[in-house]
């Protein structure tokens, strides 16, 4: 059975600054994975390079059996690479239902289509049960910025689960929620379907480890521990370089 | 409300503002008055009206300022009065009106899509700069090649042709026409931009990064915008070929050019009517204004106007109105925290 993801010795520099280096990581198709790591860590620019936002400087990007290191970002949506950013990347101008459209249209062929295609009615509802699932559907037609910053990462969420992704990334979906509105995203997580696979980057460990089933800490670019979830809490590298300096 | 609902209220209202204007203005002006206003005003309006909704298209929906509209209205008019029978001088000639058109609609595309290409990876005031510099380029590539454009004199006697045994040029003939091909435009504008292509460039217009990670061709949607910029641009142009009887550099110049910004903005970049709106104030203080006073303190004139807009309404006369509007309402501002 082919990997989700296969990142071998994957390295970027930007200019004297090395913000990830030689990361080997394998997320085996159905995995849960969260990464773990301060500030700085490289997670981010980690998420960068396997969804092709700007190529490494090293090292190799395989996602389902095909090599990914030099395709461009939309190639990635197209094979069911699905993302989030860490600060919201909408469009601020259009409607929820309008952002979805967007991004269902965004995975398939006939995106310049200059009348509106014969899916046209199927997209819509497909947007609609998007916005549903994502708990939107009250703001369906919206303007994005008149969102809340709860509904906003609700929506890119639903932004990304958009393509029918099968490698799902998420980066720190938590990121700024208050913690009435924690539960509603952990609960929104878990109903995620278990053919999904999962790369989550989380400050976190209490929204990250109920749900995963792997967990790796970066540090200064580098991986430098990879567990399950109920080891890793003991682990002391972990403990010294995570919990030290406090988290949440 | 369905796009086709949407585009059917919209063509019956614009319809009936085309079709009550004229008929208000012979009832309440005698008929020589009512024709100035008819073929010189709203006439005038309506043709760089045109040229303004390419400019506001790209700005509102896409988000590029471009300054070369007024070079691909240009290209349209020249092809249009070097290819057409019975212009003077002969540059090319010999053919007929439809066909004229025809290469002059097919040009200004092809400019369009050429200023897109062009200008396709720069944004902001460097998008402005260099469509600037290619307006200017083209102005002085058409005033020094006299051979092919005829200098500064310019081509004249473009006439159009007759439309049912009456003349193109007649006001009410000319007004029906412009008024159609505007009404027809504004339309399409409406319908384009709620297509996937139109979804898409709204989306590169708020979010270029994303949008692309979506999988979406951001430099093909950016080009094709730019060629049904110059579609609509080259439609404008050729009316004001016929309109002007003619085709010189100075309808193509820097100051034309400004002309063409100074009315999208007063009009408002927020929505395409807004193009429309501008074009008649222009016009209106073109008109007026150039008879109390000399040119040059037209041009004082109408910066002032530009001035006072501009200061207290960012998104011209349209966000003026809309303004206005809530302030009588009393309405909150869209955008403030729902209460
Ligand atoms: N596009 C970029 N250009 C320059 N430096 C960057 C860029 N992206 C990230 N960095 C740097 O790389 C390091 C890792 O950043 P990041 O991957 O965002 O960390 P994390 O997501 O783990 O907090 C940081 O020092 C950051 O400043
Ligand atoms: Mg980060």
């Amino acid at each position: 059975m082919v990997h989700a993801l296969e990142l071998t010795d994957i390295g970027r520099r930007f200019g004297a600054l090395h913000a990830v280096r030689n990361v080997s990581l394998t997320v085996p198709s159905g995995q849960r994975h969260a990464i773990l790591g301060p500030n700085g860590a490289g997670k981010t620019t980690l998420f960068n390079l396997v969804c092709g936002d700007f190529p490494p400087t090293s090292g190799r990007v395989v996602a389902f059996g095909e090599d990914m290191t030099r395709r461009p970002a939309s190639h990635r949506a197209r094979i069911g690479i699905g993302r989030t950013y860490q600060t919201s990347l909408l469009f601020t101008g259009l409607t929820v239902i309008d952002n979805l459209l967007i991004a269902i249209r965004g995975a398939r062929k006939g995106r310049l289509s200059l009348v509106p295609s014969a899916s046209n009615g199927q997209d819509i509802r497909d947007a609609t049960v998007l916005a549903e699932r994502v708990r939107l559907a009250h703001r369906a037609h919206h303007e994005v910025a008149t969102l809340s910053h709860g509904q906003r990462r609700q929506l890119e969420l639903g932004m990304a689960l958009a393509c029918k992704p099968r490698l799902l990334m998420l980066d720190e979906p938590a990121a700024g929620l208050s913690p009435a509105e924690r539960p509603e995203l952990n609960q929104m997580l878990k109903d995620l379907p278990g053919e999904i696979t999962l790369v989550l980057i989380e400050h976190d460990m209490d929204v990250a480890l109920p749900i995963s089933d792997m967990v790796t800490v970066m540090k200064d670019g580098e991986i430098v521990v990879q567990e399950t979830p109920d080891r890793i809490t003991d682990n002391p590298i972990v403990n010294k370089i995570y919990l030290g300096q406090g988290h949440g | 409300m369905t796009l086709a609902r949407t585009l059917l209220l919209t063509g019956t209202a614009g319809l009936g503002i085309l079709c009550l204007v004229p008929l208000a203005l012979f009832l309440a002006l005698p008929e020589n008055q009512a024709l100035f206003w008819i073929g010189n005003i709203l006439a005038r309006a309506l043709i760089y009206g045109i040229i303004a909704l390419s400019l506001t298209f790209l700005a509102t929906y896409g988000g590029f300022v471009s300054l070369a509209q007024m070079m691909v209205a240009g290209i349209a008019g020249y092809v249009l009065a070097m290819t057409v029978q019975g212009a003077v001088p002969v540059i090319i000639g010999g053919f007929g009106y439809p066909m004229a058109i025809l290469m002059a609609l097919l040009a200004s595309v092809l400019a369009g899509l050429a200023v897109g290409a062009i200008a396709v990876r720069t944004n902001d005031i460097y998008l402005l700069m260099i469509t600037l510099a290619l307006a200017v380029g083209f102005y002085r590539f058409v005033e020094s090649n006299i051979d092919l454009f005829n200098g500064y004199e310019g081509i004249r006697n473009v006439l159009g042709p007759d439309i049912l045994g009456r003349r193109f040029r007649d006001p009410m003939v000319f007004y029906t026409i412009a008024s159609g091909t505007a009404l027809l435009l504004y339309l399409g504008v409406l319908f384009l931009v709620r297509t996937p292509f139109g979804l898409a460039l709204q989306g590169i217009r708020d979010n270029p990064r994303r949008i692309s990670a979506l999988g979406y061709n951001v430099v093909l949607h950016r080009i094709v915008a730019f060629g049904i910029a110059g579609f609509i641009a080259g439609c404008g142009g050729v009316l004001a070929t016929i309109y002007n009887i003619g085709i010189s550099p100075g309808s193509i110049g820097l100051g034309a050019t400004i002309n063409l910004l100074i009315m999208s903005v007063v009009g408002g970049l927020g929505h395409p009517v807004g193009a429309f709106v501008g074009s008649l104030i222009f016009a209106i203080f073109d008109t007026f204004a150039a008879s109390l006073y000399d040119r040059d303190r037209f041009n004082s004139l109408i910066g002032a106007v530009f001035l006072v807009i501009v200061l207290i309404s960012p998104d011209g006369a349209l966000g003026l109105s809309r303004r206005l509007g809530r302030l009588l309402r009393g309405k909150p501002k869209p955008g403030a925290p729902p209460a």
